[in-house]
């Protein structure tokens, strides 16, 4: 062990920094976190201990529920659109035929750089229900306004929105990056061997693009479930599309129930772990094929 | 040498994110002496002012910078309060002021919290503005001053009950703002167009009347008055309206929820439930565009709110300027008491070493004592349409001035309605210390109901529920 250290000790000393920051301002909130779950704190004075008592509430809690509900929405949504977006829009910014490819990936990328509370005004004011430019469509077409923030049932849908908008320009720029790197060879091969453009991407594209699509699920996944800003400043009625992290922040910094909070923090923790679990574990198995 | 260069390069980088975290909480503020232990000086200074001590000599407070939080509009105060330091540099030479406009009491509360749980307390404000139940928490916590001792003197010489909603387990952690009553603003010249009398909205059976017929006559087109689909249905039809109005209660006198059985919860919100149903209610938020709109075009008729709202009218609806007056809330038949008062209090944040408390007593005695200054500043206020509110001072609302007719409300004075509007007012709901988590879990519920996912009697149900299984008991603190 000592020669090891002695020897490695330049390695060790260059990724000293990170597992400082990591013990610091991570592993030790997170052990603390698991901890004032334990207790009745309120911010202020001493914890006190209370056993599970936190988490009992936590499963007999509806808010908890709506909100852990409306976050697995927003994942699989946010998945599947971002996912097909940015897919989508790489390829076309990486097709030869298209021109003025610089003017198009500024653009592309206008919405990520945007000041995500900012914009969120500007969605609530273009969904107002009276007044907003959404409706002000609809009418024009002859159709009913929709309540978008003061109905239960569409609430959940100008988050989606502004979440999907805001995050793809992220995903697009990672697999466009990904698509650079597959040699155009493989497609000139492709053509001469007759297949066409939808063959050459389920048969080209997709499978050279596997670790970029897996490193994007993961971070997608997490930021899913870390979803705060766009669901705060698109408030519907109730929890109607209230995410965890809100109601996890809320909990702590509205109510200052911050026992309670942590608690959600922990069962976010384990949400997490289990589903990243899952997904390097069918990784795994597909490498393994 | 390169290796060794690369391993001291990596040392220093690990040293230093150690010491980032650790350097800064014992630093001492260099210009702005908030707090520390700059300590205040005095003189031998002969000058009158208010703060003269018993010696003859005055204290002269240190350079620096006030922090005062504070919601609505509160950079109007910060007129007053540089006009009081210009007035009063033998004290405080070379004092600011700085006003932190935050979303709600909540949310100073939030601040105030988060800032002393990080342990810099050379970051908390020096005062905040505050509602009781956000003054209940910060209270218990000990990060509120105990002003009782030296509001004793001028107890007698402010509107009852001023100093009442601070008051926890016979302290007073706040110096109080303002009294002002919850009133009814209706729209005399939609009145006058649709032949109704507003002296009809004097009881709650009246009043959904008089919108009955508004709708009738308008053909649906001019609303009663809004509705929030937000929390802030609660907050103001809620809490601080009919809830008091009809006596009701969300606790008994143990703590035990009681707000699924009671008759009062059941005839205020059911009354809510009325007009709702029968379309009298323009479902629009609060205090945003579109309901200024609405009230510029005269679709809205009246609004049945704290007389705060004096403020965001005058603003916003300067195209119905003439049109609004205000009278007494209407009342339940059963109950018969107008609108609860709501109280705002200024408080001095314990902060350890606030080496402003002193200069921050001067100055709220002096903006609720001092007649000139303060009637200078309503003017510049009202020139602005700015937000100002009655004294609370029994002696300065007996000047003439409080009696002066405003434009905006078509020759009647809004400040005498005010003040009128406190008589026979309405307790308000008893505040706990879990009365920031019930407020939560209830408009949750009211919010579904406006939204139409579930009928009034569900929502109450709801409510009463989960605040068993949430809270169970609240704490009920004498």
């Amino acid at each position: 062990m000592k020669r090891a250290l002695k020897k490695y000790r330049a390695p060790y000393l260059f990724i000293l920094p990170f597992f400082i920051l990591f013990f610091v301002f991570q592993l030790v909130p997170t052990i603390w976190t698991f901890y004032i779950s334990l207790t009745n704190w309120k911010g202020l004075g001493t914890p006190e201990f209370c056993g599970f008592d936190n988490y009992r509430t936590l499963f007999v809690d509806n808010m908890f529920w709506d909100s852990f509900r409306n976050t697995v929405i927003y994942w699989i949504s946010g998945f599947v659109f971002i996912i097909l977006l940015a897919i989508l829009i790489a390829v076309l910014l990486n097709s030869e035929k298209l021109k003025g490819k610089v003017f198009y990936k500024t653009v592309t990328f206008l919405p990520y750089v945007c000041a995500s509370i900012a914009v969120g005004l500007i969605f609530r004011m273009l969904f107002d229900e009276r007044s907003g430019l959404i409706n002000e469509f609809l009418a024009s077409l002859g159709q009913k306004r929709i309540g978008w923030l003061t109905d239960m049932s569409f609430s959940k849908v100008p988050v989606i929105i502004l979440y999907v908008w805001r995050n793809t320009p992220w995903y697009t720029m990672i697999i466009f990056s990904g698509l650079l790197n597959i040699s155009r060879d493989y497609y000139e091969a492709a053509t001469v061997d007759g297949a066409g453009v939808w063959k050459q991407f389920w048969f080209i594209t997709l499978p050279s693009l596997k670790n970029i699509l897996f490193f994007c699920s993961i971070t997608l996944t997490v930021d899913s479930w870390k979803m705060f800003n766009e669901s705060y400043i698109l408030p519907g009625p109730g929890t109607s599309n209230m995410s965890l992290f809100q109601y996890m922040y809320q909990s702590g910094f509205s109510i200052f129930k911050m026992g309670y909070a942590s608690a959600i923090g922990v069962i976010l923790i384990i949400i997490l772990g289990m589903i990243s679990f899952v997904q390097f574990s069918v990784r795994k198995k597909q490498m393994a094929l | 040498m390169k290796r060794k260069l690369a391993v001291l390069l990596s040392a220093v980088m690990a040293g230093s994110v150690l010491l980032g975290g650790c350097g800064t909480t014992g630093d001492m503020q260099k210009s702005t002496g908030s707090t520390g232990s700059a300590a205040s000086k005095t003189t031998a200074s002969q000058t009158k002012s208010s703060g003269t001590t018993a010696a003859g000599s005055k204290q002269v407070y240190p350079a620096g910078t006030i922090t005062i939080y504070g919601t609505g509009q509160p950079q109007y105060l910060k007129e007053y309060f540089d006009a009081w330091l210009d007035r009063n540099r033998d004290i405080a030479p070379d004092v600011k002021i700085e006003i932190v406009q935050t979303e709600s009491y909540a949310k100073s509360r939030e601040k105030i919290s988060m800032t002393s749980v990080s342990g810099k307390a050379e970051d908390l404000p020096d005062a905040t503005y505050l509602d009781p139940v956000n003054i209940m928490d910060l209270s218990q916590a000990g990060l509120l001053k105990d002003e009782t001792e030296y509001l004793k003197p001028f107890v007698s010489q402010m509107v009852d009950g001023a100093a009442t909603d601070a008051t926890v387990s016979g302290k007073t952690y706040g110096l109080p703002s303002s009294v002002r009553p919850n009133v009814l603003f209706y729209n005399k010249a939609i009145f006058d167009k649709y032949g109704i009398d507003p002296a009809t909205m004097n009881t709650f059976d009246g009043y959904i009347k008089a919108g009955e017929d508004l709708k009738a006559k308008s053909s649906g087109t001019v609303y009663l008055s809004y509705i929030s689909p937000s929390s802030k249905t609660w907050r103001y039809w809620g809490r601080r309206g009919m809830m008091p109005q009809a006596n009701a209660k969300i606790w008994d006198d143990s703590g035990n929820v009681v707000i699924g059985q009671d008759a009062g919860t059941k005839l205020a919100l059911g009354t809510l439930d009325k007009m709702y149903k029968e379309g009298l209610l323009l479902k629009s938020e609060i205090m945003e565009p579109a309901l200024y709109d609405a009230i510029n075009s005269q679709q809205v008729a009246t609004f049945y709110i704290g007389a705060f709202w004096d403020e965001f009218l005058r603003k916003n609806c300067q195209k119905t300027s003439g049109q609004w007056r205000v009278m007494s809330s209407p009342v339940f038949d059963s109950v018969g008491k107008a609108g609860a008062p709501v109280s705002l209090y200024f408080c001095i944040v314990n902060k350890g070493k606030n080496v402003y408390a002193g200069l921050l007593e001067k100055m709220w005695h002096d903006f609720h004592f001092d007649t000139k200054s303060r009637n200078e500043w309503v003017d510049s206020m009202e020139k602005q349409n700015a937000p100002y509110a009655n004294p609370i001072s029994l002696e300065m609302l007996k000047d003439e001035f409080w009696t002066k007719p405003s434009d905006y409300y078509g020759g009647q004075s809004f400040r005498k309605a005010e003040g009128d509007c406190l008589k026979n007012s309405a307790a308000n709901l008893v505040i706990t210390p879990q009365d920031a988590e019930a407020d939560t879990i209830i408009s949750t519920e009211l919010e579904a109901y406006i939204a139409g996912n579930q009928t009034l009697d569900q929502a109450i149900a709801n409510m009463d529920k989960n605040l068993k299984s949430k809270i169970g008991k609240a704490k009920i603190i004498k």
